[in-house]
């Protein structure tokens, strides 16, 4: 059994750490592991999502800087203000269709709490 | 870095983070896993022995591991860097000596109590895995359409006269002249298309099982290139040397770019059993 095979996965030794490329790390940890429920619920968004924008991130964020471009900033992947804003725009537009598909039940419903669902798991532990 | 004592981890200040699930602790040896940083602001990485089974675990600060400081850390690309890579360390030291079950980053217990009891719980699944990884690597498979060649430049020519109409039939030909552009941009892709379909095939005879992943597409502001497979293969240790001839040869009889990662701690082969 070589350990060195499995060892090299990590930072190769002649490389020197951080030469392995982040997307192909990422891939990797961030939800391929085995499935197996942890007592708190960590919600790591749209991993597919999340990796390729930050890909794009590491490449392009000098190139897209000179260029004015600024996605990311409104990117519910990366910001988690965009995040909170891209749901309940989500949310508005979820209800607008309900409204639409439900015209004679309510006509001036006050929406309501929104987004409650994501964060009244009963395994999230709460801390603050 | 802080060092507490196993014991006297306070469940309001400590929860257990678990990186990889190994055999016995003769496999994972304490030196595997000492030294490592781990998560930042954790304590010492260590071995939780469960059963037959043995857990790479480290206590760390519950305030800073929550969903909510998680969204956070998520939105500052330096920062997911930093703890992909540390797990990421910690996963590949504890396979070192045998295989090792990598868990997704940020899988989180209340204390060494649960983790155990969740090994516990999925023991049998654990064994499955460890057994088929044991011995194989995991290794990615990047191939590449090569970077578009610049387009040769289209003369300009609208007439002698600066004024005067462009000759009859200049539309014409320039629309054929775009089309053809076209056209040759769709072959070259459906060839690079096709390289990657046979690579994949070739590849998949020495792999004892293989997955697809999502291309990256082209990187803006890269060098162009469009990337055009990424699969990943779970090769036995006494064929991975085989493997990497298959992919250099691959690549001089296709003329495609071929990139080769690993060898990988079995991430991508340890989901589905």
């Amino acid at each position: 059994m070589t350990d060195l095979d499995f060892r090299q996965g990590g930072p190769p030794p002649a490389n020197g750490p951080g030469t392995t490329n982040l997307a192909d790390i990422l891939e990797r940890v961030l939800d391929k592991g085995i499935v197996i429920a942890g007592d708190i619920k960590i919600d790591l968004l749209d991993i597919e999502l999340l990796t390729i924008r930050l890909r794009l991130f590491v490449a392009s964020v000098d190139t897209a800087k000179k260029a004015g471009i600024d996605w990311w900033e409104t990117d519910p992947a990366l910001s988690s203000r965009a995040s909170r804003n891209a749901l309940e725009d989500e949310n508005r537009r979820l209800r607008e269709r309900l409204q639409a598909l439900e015209p004679a039940t309510d006509e001036d419903r006050d929406p309501g709490p929104d987004r409650s669902a994501r964060r009244t798991d009963s395994k999230e532990t709460g801390q603050r | 870095m802080t060092h507490r004592a196993h014991r006297d981890q306070a469940p309001d200040t400590g929860v257990t983070y678990v990186f990889a699930v190994c055999r016995g602790t003769r496999a994972t040896r304490t030196a595997d896993v000492t030294g490592l940083v781990g998560m930042p602001g954790g304590a010492a990485v260590r071995l939780l022995p469960s059963g037959p089974l043995t857990a790479v675990v480290q206590t760390v600060p519950a305030a800073d591991f929550t969903d909510e400081v998680w969204q956070s850390r998520l939105s500052d690309p330096r920062e997911i860097e930093r703890y992909a890579r540390a797990h990421h360390e910690v996963v590949s030291a504890a396979a070192a000596h045998g295989p090792a079950v990598p868990l997704p980053l940020a899988t989180l217990y209340h204390d060494d109590d649960r983790a155990r009891r969740a090994l516990d719980d999925e023991a049998h699944r654990f064994h499955r895995v460890l057994k088929r990884i044991a011995h194989h690597a995991e290794w990615g498979v990047k191939v590449y359409e090569p970077a578009t060649a610049p387009e040769v430049a289209e003369p300009v020519t609208v007439g002698g006269g600066g004024l005067e109409a462009p000759a009859a039939g200049a539309g014409l030909a320039y629309l054929n002249r775009r089309r053809g552009v076209q056209e040759r941009r769709e072959q070259r892709r459906e060839r690079a298309l096709s390289v990657a379909e046979s690579v994949d095939a070739e590849l998949r005879e020495v792999a004892a099982a293989s997955r697809r992943l999502r291309t990256h597409g082209a990187v803006p502001g890269g060098d162009g290139r469009v990337h055009v497979l990424n699969a990943t293969y779970l090769v036995a240790e006494h064929r991975s040397e085989e493997l990497g001839v298959l992919v250099r040869g691959l690549g001089e009889r296709t003329g495609a770019m071929i990139e080769l990662t690993g060898p990988w701690v079995p991430y991508s082969f340890v989901g589905e059993v």
